[in-house]
């Protein structure tokens, strides 16, 4: 067990990413840039700290991340620390570990397989009643396709049902390296059109179609989703071609194709780190939306495909 | 024993499909319930009734007791009873199918001097029930409060609690309700017994005359040789006057029911009324023969027990078990349908919470809710042989709740290893309704507690729950409930101070008889200030519990031996095994297991506060003991620094699944039992320590300071058995598993009056049949850790805050709090506010 990997949460008792009660591990590191993700702080490789004003308790009260950072990347407004200047910034969490109030964050900790297993196992009781288990996420775990292995395959030992939530832009054979110790794929299509998918999340969708074609050959479960962002893909067009691929290229064979209707998430998190929020500026009516997504709904259901919306599994 | 996975089935029945989803959450504008609208009128009735204060029990019991002065007390008791009933004016409410009330009309609250009239006195002079803040009762009219200030004249000198008070040393009172509220006795101090159940069987298997026959059988059977013999005599003479005196009192309704169908108009109703009245006749001597006159004679056993007496948590035992073999025998007899059994349970169940009571403001201070409170319904678990009973009433019993969506009565599923899947199925839609009931008892680690206090293992089977969170065994136990909320917080600033409160100075009411005069509260046990090491801290935190055990233990010994001397209860004792065989009272310890059971609040606060001394003062040093105090003395003010870290994730805190802070609050857990557990009490068995504080973790709060785990003072301290939540945030952050976890570290089994874990969950966490089968999962994997109890509040926060802003419109908005289910709109603003911020856990 020498692998290490470096994860940003592990988040117990979740019950949307895979059947029953599940501890999610959230993986660092991710080779696309989707512009709606709610998960900025997986994006990087790197550890981050991430920012909580309102926790700060003022530099008159305690100023104890100045103390102790030496690069003076600290930067505060109204006596509270508001952001950190990344380029100064080292990266040695000094001020993390210093701060009382949990206003800094460390975002990552390099963590091993049997680290991981101590606090998976915790929830054993509650994998087996509800036929849960683990799932890994990210970010995209398979940018850590050593790790999430050996991760996976530890789980398996012990018997827990184990899910990846994947976007698939990897190499085959990092996809392969997980196969065996994994009961469950969720994965996603966000758009059909490579070039609308390069201007979205910053790559094509070369890879990740090829690789959704090959794991439908598998014997691998696989939950499909759609993250539907108003005006990016939820156009008829889209939406059809997305049915003929499933349909076609994937022989159908998916459990559930599952809506995820668009929604703000994590601009708290974006805030933390620093970062702009890609969706800025984008309006929408939601209402129509919520209409428009029942709508492809339909359509796929037209198709033959069981497709729902939301992640619970439940009939609408 | 433990609890397993097996997914066992039954073909028990209730009205309604098993798995019928009753909408998630609580929904505004929803009146009707239930199928019947019988039961929605009279559900309507009673929410539209005014809370009110009745004079007539008042005055009949303190004319029987001048006529009686130099009787026996256990017959004056007896007289009064009989006085009572024979001039009750009694009430037939439209639509009503079951007679009987607390001599009282619905809703409003007799008055029973014979336990206090000093608080009666003191509040209805200057601090009137009509303006408290909350539970308001009102004057019908001047007179009826001119009365009743007249008749408290009459009994000054005369309650249960002034002979108490008359033996009460200083070093008792100085850490009870009347000093720092460290122990509050309020319960059995200012009123009467009650936290039992009866033993319905007997009653609907023997009847009126079965009981009376035992007494006389006991009479006759009495030796003269036997130096008790006139106190037995005594009493057996009392059963009997008060059997007597029940008799006539339900032939009083029977007639009443045969007059008032005589001016009927609607042929139906005056069939309804003739039948009532053919019941009460029946049952008047006789046992029930059917199912309604059982439900009918269970009414007529419970009300007479309330008018005997104002004890509260008067529970109704196993009631799908000993109800059970009458409809099973209409059913078969063909003498009823299921709808029309379905809805008898239901008017009976919207009876149920006619009864209420005034409270003294104290209690009311700490425990909310105008109902008498604490009815406790028990259905499901084991027999005698360890098989599951369920059954149609088991079913029918939730439907039944769920229909009528009201404080009482507290229903609580028992589940086991072969609870069938079914049942868990009713019980979780029921949940997730969101009206606050049912709560969920563990088979498993009750049994093993019920052992604990002498039961075989055939007896601890046939547990049931009275109150909160306490088991006992029906008609066989007077285990003496929730007998005195300790605030271990306010104790714990003896151990950080050296014995003295932390607020210690001129400003206290105590300080001429204490500080001035160089004493301490509680003994010098060491102090923040001079602790060498943690261990001193822990053997510390152990001597002042045995300080204050002692304080508290021998002022309950005096309050149950005042109750014995001044207030026995020959009427109920008939329901009690053992008391009519040996022909002593309930309250002489008559019955057959017998026990005192207080209950600690803010173990939590003060696990975290260990967490916070240990780790930063012992191991990493960052902090001396003395810094710490001072923060504490200075309520946090210019120390939020260390006011952040305690309450940030760098200290260790329980509830996170995390041993290091578990372990602590398995020391304060395991300490606090020890120090109780095998106490002898003054009616035979022991004290049984119970870790729960219903709702009183907020007012025990408003008076305590600040405390190591972050709390300023006056916040509410931590509640039940769950983890500390401050205005700065919650400590627990891991989610429910997490708390599950660290709540089943601890044995249940060793805290005997029971505990209670409160989890909260909104709406959209639990929906669909995903959010279904998942609580359902949660509960298995939860009590196959072996812990005893968990209750939910399936909300939102939104809902809550919306219903503090219009009030109005969520006047049937249940809400549980810790324990007992009550209206959340007529809850203190504080407490509201605590409910709020309890953590939501989310899926």
């Amino acid at each position: 067990m020498s692998q290490q990997g470096i994860i940003f949460d592990i988040q117990r008792f979740t019950i949307s990413d895979g059947p029953g009660m599940r501890t999610e591990v959230f993986l660092k590191g991710c080779p696309l840039r989707c512009r709606w993700c709610s998960n900025p702080e997986g994006l990087s490789q790197t550890l981050q700290p991430g920012v909580y004003s309102a926790k700060c308790i003022a530099r008159e009260n305690c100023g104890d991340c100045l103390a102790v950072c030496a690069h003076d990347a600290l930067v505060f407004s109204e006596g509270k620390l508001s952001g950190i200047d990344r380029e100064r910034c080292v990266g040695c969490f000094r001020c993390a570990e210093a701060c009382p109030a949990d206003a800094i964050r460390k975002w990552g900790q390099v963590m091993s397989a049997a680290d991981c297993m101590e606090i998976i196992r915790r929830d054993k009781a509650f994998y087996d009643r509800s036929g849960g288990g683990v799932t890994l996420s990210g970010g995209e775990p398979l940018m850590q396709s050593d790790f999430a292995a050996q991760l996976l395959r530890a789980c398996k030992e012990e018997g827990f049902h184990t899910c990846c939530d994947t976007a698939l832009q990897a190499k085959w054979e990092n996809v392969e390296q997980i196969l065996p110790y994994t009961d469950l794929i969720i994965s996603d299509i966000k758009h059909m059109d490579g070039r609308q998918h390069k201007e979205y999340t910053g790559v094509s969708n070369e890879r990740i179609l090829d690789n959704l074609r090959r794991l439908s050959r598998t014997e691998t479960q696989i939950i499909l989703r759609i993250p539907v962002i108003p005006g990016v893909n939820d156009n008829d067009d889209n939406i059809e071609k997305t049915a003929d691929f499933i349909l076609r290229d994937m022989g159908g064979r998916v459990e559930t194709l599952q809506l995820l209707s668009y929604m703000r998430l994590g601009l708290e998190k974006y805030q933390s780190l620093g970062m702009a929020y890609g969706m800025d500026g984008m309006t929408f009516d939601r209402g129509s939306f919520q209409e428009r997504v029942r709508k492809i709904r339909d359509y796929f259901r037209g198709r033959g495909i069981d497709c729902r919306i939301g992640t619970s599994g439940e009939e609408d | 024993m433990g609890y397993m996975n097996r997914e066992l089935h039954t073909t028990a029945a209730g009205f309604d499909p098993v798995d019928q989803n009753y909408s998630i959450g609580y929904e505004t504008g929803h009146r009707d319930w239930s199928p019947f609208p019988r039961v929605n009128r009279l559900r309507k009735a009673f929410l539209d009734r005014e809370y009110e204060i009745d004079v007539e029990r008042f005055r009949n019991v303190t004319a029987a007791y001048q006529e009686n002065e130099d009787a026996p007390t256990v017959l004056r008791c007896a007289r009064a009873f009989e006085k009572i009933l024979m001039n009750a004016t009694l009430f037939i409410y439209d639509d009503d199918l079951i007679l009987g009330e607390i001599a009282a009309p619905a809703k409003a609250a007799p008055q029973y001097p014979e336990f206090s009239v000093n608080w009666m006195l003191h509040e209805v002079l200057h601090e009137p029930f009509d303006k408290r803040e909350h539970d308001q009762h009102f004057f019908r009219c001047e007179e009826d409060r001119r009365e009743f200030i007249e008749l408290c004249r009459y009994w000054q000198g005369k309650g249960v609690d002034d002979l108490v008070n008359s033996q009460l040393t200083e070093e008792q009172t100085k850490g009870s309700q009347t000093g720092r509220k460290i122990f509050q006795t309020n319960l059995y101090h200012y009123g009467g017994v009650g936290h039992f159940a009866m033993d319905y069987a007997k009653i609907l298997r023997i009847g009126f005359d079965g009981m009376i026959a035992q007494a006389k059988a006991g009479l006759a059977r009495l030796d003269k040789q036997d130096p008790d013999y006139s106190s037995k005599r005594d009493f057996y003479q009392a059963v009997i006057i008060c059997h007597e005196a029940a008799k006539k009192y339900i032939l009083r309704y029977a007639q009443l029911a045969e007059e008032t169908a005589a001016g009927e108009a609607d042929p139906a109703r005056r069939e309804e009324l003739l039948q009532m009245a053919a019941n009460s006749r029946q049952v008047a001597g006789g046992p029930a023969k059917t199912f309604w006159q059982a439900l009918q004679l269970f009414n007529y056993a419970t009300t007479l027990t309330l008018i005997e007496s104002n004890g509260h948590s008067v529970s109704y035992g196993r009631m799908d078990r000993w109800l059970y073999p009458y409809y099973e025998a209409d059913m078969r007899e063909g003498r009823i349908n299921k709808a029309f059994a379905q809805e008898l349970l239901e008017v009976t169940v919207v009876k149920m919470n006619n009864p209420t009571k005034v409270r003294d403001g104290g209690t009311v201070r700490v425990r909310q809710g105008r109902g008498f409170g604490g009815e406790c319904l028990t259905i499901g678990g084991v027999d005698e042989e360890g098989n599951d009973i369920t059954n149609d009433l088991t079913m029918m019993l939730l439907d039944a709740s769920v229909h009528t969506r009201m404080m009482c009565p507290w229903l609580l599923v028992r589940m086991h290893e072969n609870t069938p899947y079914e049942l868990k199925v009713k019980t979780v839609e029921c949940i997730r309704a969101g009206y606050g009931h049912p709560k969920i008892f563990n088979d498993a680690p009750t049994i093993k507690a019920m052992m604990r206090k002498g039961c075989s293992l055939e007896e601890a089977r046939d547990y049931a729950v009275i109150g909160c969170v306490e088991p006992a065994l029906p008609g066989r136990e007077n285990g003496w409930h929730d007998a005195a909320y300790i605030n271990t917080v306010k104790f714990f600033e003896m151990v950080l101070n050296g014995g003295r409160c932390l607020d210690c100075g001129p400003h206290c009411g105590r300080w001429s008889v204490c500080g001035a005069l160089g004493k301490h509260l509680g003994p010098d046990t060491g102090s923040l200030e001079t602790y060498r090491s943690f261990d001193e801290v822990l053997e510390s935190v152990d001597r002042q519990f045995a300080y204050w055990s002692d304080q508290m233990c021998s002022t309950l010994n005096i309050i149950d031996q005042a109750h014995r001397e001044r207030k026995p209860l020959p009427y109920v004792s008939a329901y009690f095994e053992g008391c009519l065989e040996n022909g002593v009272d309930l309250t002489a310890g008559g019955t057959k297991y017998n026990g005192i059971g207080p209950q600690a609040s803010g173990l939590a606060t003060c696990a975290d506060s260990l967490a916070a001394i240990k780790q930063l003062v012992f191991e990493e040093q960052k902090y001396t003991g003395a810094e710490l105090l001072k923060a504490l003395k200075d309520n946090w003010v210019g120390h939020e620094k260390l006011y952040a870290l305690v309450n940030s994730a760098k200290v260790h805190h329980y509830g996170n699944d995390d041993d290091y802070a578990d372990e602590l609050f398995r020391f304060m857990f395991e300490c606090y039992c020890r120090n109780l557990s095998g106490r002898p009490t003054i009616r035979g068995g022991q004290f049984t320590p119970g870790v729960y504080s219903v709702s009183a973790n907020v007012g025990m709060g408003l008076n305590t300071k600040a405390s190591l785990d972050g709390r300023r003072a006056g916040e509410a301290i931590s509640d039940n058995i769950g983890p500390v939540h401050t205005a700065a945030g919650s400590h627990d952050i891991k989610g429910p598993t997490a708390i599950a976890n660290s709540v089943a570290k601890v044995d249940h089994s060793l805290a005997t009056n029971g505990t209670l874990l409160n989890v909260k969950f909104p709406e959209d966490a639990v929906s669909g049949r995903t959010g279904r089968d998942n609580l359902i999962s949660f509960i298995d994997a939860y009590f196959a850790g072996d812990p005893m109890h968990i209750q939910f509040n399936i909300m939102s926060s939104a809902t809550m805050r919306a219903a503090q802003k219009q009030p109005e419109d969520y006047k049937d908005m249940l809400v549980r709090v810790a324990g007992y289910s009550a209206y959340f709109v007529e809850l203190g603003k504080e407490l509201q506010d605590d409910l709020i911020q309890r953590t939501e856990l989310r899926f």
